[in-house]
């Protein structure tokens, strides 16, 4: 009887730690940003829109981005917001102010996909980041591992002619 | 640069056979691909010594073993690139500033949708969700249906047939005597004095 008791128990503890980490899941939103991956925390009511409202704090642990009295700025680069359309930018729930960081892409001409269903965002580049080697004609650099992990950039070839070749298994 | 999602696992077993003496790198987020706006394989990009391009993106077979399939020839590409070797800035291979200009345009918006999308799924496809990453992977090859990095890359990683009702031979075949690559613009070869 205690062995009977002791697996119901055993069962039923089972059947909360499942359910709590599906309600954990259910909540984590992935952003993707210059490459770079980072959790943000759920939305304090169920979104209206696609759009990705994150707090100040996630809004700069995902993409680097402060709000300022300049406007939306990462180093010394601001955008400002335009006037009279803060409130599509920067909305207040209680103590917590939150960011549209989709609007802030659209403002940006940055390019966004979504799943909806695991929750994850990709922002690109902006088109000026992209398109910059068009003006000044300098390759644009990157940073990739060899067979061993060894990372291996274009600009460590400075001195040299480069070939740069892309092939593939497929 | 191997342009492959699977990584080493995909990759590896090429460049152990190549056994290269120069570096080769592996692409799995098809970084190269976005940062060059390139559409195909093989790509090949020329960067001199001060790390300013003198030729663009521009199809590179370096042996003729798929001749049959698109005519292409090599001889004629590798010559080009042995004369830039040897020449530098005076090949008449290399590109002034103002040609280069007039080949490079800025990357077309559903294009960088295109690499977005594609990036996504990528993403998806790596922590296990591969019901979502094909949902993503269709909605690149249809916002840039020009890459068949994008198309030969998503369905080497699920059966094609049964995932996108396709397959690489039954896309060639669809192009019914349309170039398979873009063709190139190589200037004729200045015959030695």
């Amino acid at each position: 009887m205690l062995k009977m008791l002791s697996l119901s128990y055993f069962a039923m503890m089972c059947l909360l730690v499942a359910v709590s980490s599906i309600v954990v899941e259910a909540g984590v939103r992935v952003v993707i940003y210059d490459n770079r991956t980072t959790e943000v925390a759920p939305p304090p009511e169920t979104p209206s829109t696609d759009d990705l409202w994150v707090t100040l704090e996630d809004l700069k642990r995902a993409t680097g981005y402060v709000i300022k009295p300049q406007g939306v700025c990462r180093d010394e680069l601001c955008f400002p917001i335009p006037s009279g359309r803060r409130s599509a930018f920067l909305s207040k729930k209680g103590s917590i102010t939150w960011f549209n960081l989709s609007e802030f892409a659209r403002l940006l001409r940055q390019p966004v996909a979504h799943e909806a269903e695991a929750s994850v965002w990709y922002f690109g580049p902006r088109p000026d980041e992209q398109n910059g080697f068009i003006s000044s004609l300098a390759a644009p650099d990157f940073k990739l591992p060899d067979m061993n992990g060894k990372p291996h950039s274009l600009s460590d070839f400075r001195g040299k002619k480069v070939l740069l070749l892309t092939w593939a298994s497929w | 640069m191997a342009q492959d999602t699977g990584g080493v696992k995909d990759a590896g077993k090429w460049i152990e056979a190549a056994k290269p003496e120069y570096t080769v790198l592996i692409d799995t987020q098809h970084l190269v691909t976005r940062l060059y706006d390139m559409v195909n394989v093989p790509t090949a990009v020329w960067v001199n010594e001060q790390g300013r391009i003198v030729r663009p993106n521009e199809v590179a077979y370096v042996d003729n073993r798929y001749k049959g399939m698109h005519g292409i020839e090599a001889s004629e590409y590798l010559d080009a690139l042995r004369d830039w070797a040897a020449n530098g800035e005076r090949s008449v291979f290399a590109l002034s500033e103002k040609e280069l200009k007039e080949r490079l345009a800025p990357q077309n918006p559903d294009w960088a949708l295109a690499a977005a999308e594609f990036a996504l799924a990528e993403y998806l496809y790596r922590n296990g969700q591969s019901a979502a990453s094909i949902r993503h992977y269709k909605e690149a090859q249809r916002l840039n249906p020009e890459s068949w990095n994008y198309k030969r890359q998503a369905w080497a990683l699920s059966d094609a047939d049964r995932d996108y009702g396709t397959s690489f031979m039954k896309e060639v075949q669809k192009l019914n005597g349309k170039p398979y690559y873009k063709p190139r613009r190589l200037p004729e070869m200045k015959k030695p004095k």
